[in-house]
């Protein structure tokens, strides 16, 4: 790769699709989800790495998308939780979080249930102290978890996928 | 945030080359969990941007004849599931499972945990306690190797020029019979920068003699370093109650003497104390490897 001056080109998959977009080399990829494909699922929080509020999947990883700058994502797969389910045809995490009560004001859920996706992936059955742990990177400031983690466990008993 | 240029090489050569030609206008890039929050509160303002996580020379654990390489954008996670690391440095693979959450572990890299260089660094003092060398290359000398401990000036400051790019961490192999320990404490359970942390490596006799011993406390000192006062307390010495509690209040003794008195020192003394006591045990009571 080249080195680039001003707006480039970043071509990456997002939800299983092929993406271009022209970005900023000082854009963060948090910011190319929102601000760029409106991706607003991927809350802003802290900006630091701290709260999980934007945690994505990249590469098959939980990442927080606000720490990682928009061209590292190049050639990078990316799913967000626009790519988990929809309104018709919920993600296993989805509808367990929605049973089991786990959402309150509803902020942090996006990031809570992609890195319950990211560990379900390296962890089909999850003890509650490995859920513990694969959420250790999310803050929830309403719940106060319990219900998070039963959710996380329910949601594992399926393998976490559709 | 200030925009920069930002470069991506796929070969070491090209990425050499590149802060060859720009050096202190120019910030490396590797996991970005500490230096991306600084670019955005503009405590640096780079003109470039060399993205180092696409240099395959970089990355992954080496099993190398009597020596293991970590290269220096190998990701804490990549860290705790490697099987050479999980043989060879159990006290390597703790330090890493304690740094932050997934996402971090995910991103951040053990060369960023090194030239950060932060004092509540959790892998950094398990690479001093285990005497580990750095390999820095540059356009201009090419390979040079340096003791970990001797680059580590004062808080967030190394020693390492700014052509050179470190690439990779050399460990010796342990000495059969090596045993090791590490610990954190942090503010928030599974999250959170270290409050204090120690890593512990040591071998006995068969007659159960401390026969080498490395000591580094992280976190309550300005740069992780050997606490030799300490170790020179217990080398050659059967481990008895009143050895490792003399060795405790001698290893508080230094760490206050150097770091001076803090407001979180009437905290940290006792729990640095029992910490030490718990993981000398812990690591006396193990079967060697």
């Amino acid at each position: 790769m080249t080195e680039t001056i001003g707006k480039t080109k970043l071509t990456f998959t997002v939800n299983g699709r092929e993406t271009e977009v022209l970005v900023d080399p000082s854009w963060t990829l948090l910011r190319v989800l929102r601000e760029s494909l409106g991706l607003t699922g991927t809350k802003r929080g802290c900006e630091e790495g701290d709260c999980g509020l934007c945690t994505v999947i990249m590469e098959d990883r939980a990442v927080d998308s606000c720490l990682v700058m928009a061209l590292q994502a190049q050639g990078k797969t990316v799913e967000t939780i626009e790519g988990m389910g929809h309104e018709h045809a919920l993600h296993p995490l989805q509808k367990a979080f929605i049973e089991e009560g786990a959402v309150q004001c509803g902020f942090c859920t996006p990031g809570m249930i992609m890195s319950s996706e990211a560990l379900l992936r390296q962890n089909t059955h999850p003890t509650v102290e490995e859920i513990k742990v694969g959420l250790s990177g999310n803050l929830c400031r309403c719940t106060g978890y319990t219900k998070i983690f039963k959710a996380v466990a329910k949601g594992s008993e399926s393998g976490g996928r559709l | 945030m200030q925009s920069f240029q930002f470069y991506s090489p796929n070969y070491l050569e090209d990425a050499l080359k590149y802060i060859a030609d720009r050096k202190q206008t120019c910030r490396t890039l590797a996991g970005g969990t500490d230096l991306i929050p600084m670019l955005k509160k503009e405590e640096i303002r780079p003109d470039y941007l060399l993205n180092i996580n696409e240099v395959g020379e970089l990355k992954g654990v080496e099993d190398l004849d009597n020596q293991v390489r970590i290269g220096a954008t190998t990701t804490f996670t990549e860290m705790i599931e490697s099987e050479t690391l999980n043989r060879f440095f159990p006290l390597l693979v703790n330090a890493a499972a304690s740094v932050g959450g997934p996402q971090i572990r995910n991103r951040g890299t053990i060369g960023g945990n090194v030239i950060t260089n932060g004092p509540c660094a959790d892998v950094l003092p398990g690479i001093v306690a285990l005497d580990g060398q750095l390999e820095l290359q540059s356009k201009q000398d090419g390979r040079r190797l340096v003791s970990v401990a001797d680059v580590l000036v004062t808080a967030y400051e190394t020693s390492i020029r700014s052509d050179e790019l470190l690439t990779g961490i050399l460990i010796q192999k342990p000495v059969q019979g090596t045993k090791s320990g590490f610990e954190k404490l942090g503010r928030r359970n599974a999250m959170a920068k270290a409050r204090l942390n120690l890593s512990i490596a040591l071998r006995q006799d068969p007659n159960g003699t401390i026969s080498a011993v490395s000591i580094v406390p992280g976190a309550v000192m300005p740069v992780a370093v050997r606490m030799n006062d300490v170790e020179s307390m217990l080398l050659g010495r059967k481990p008895t109650p009143v050895l490792i509690q003399a060795a405790a209040d001698k290893l508080v003794e230094v760490v206050v003497n150097t770091a001076g008195i803090r407001w979180s020192s009437e905290y940290k003394v006792p729990v640095l104390k029992n910490i030490f006591k718990r993981v000398m045990w812990r690591v006396l009571a193990e079967d060697p490897q």
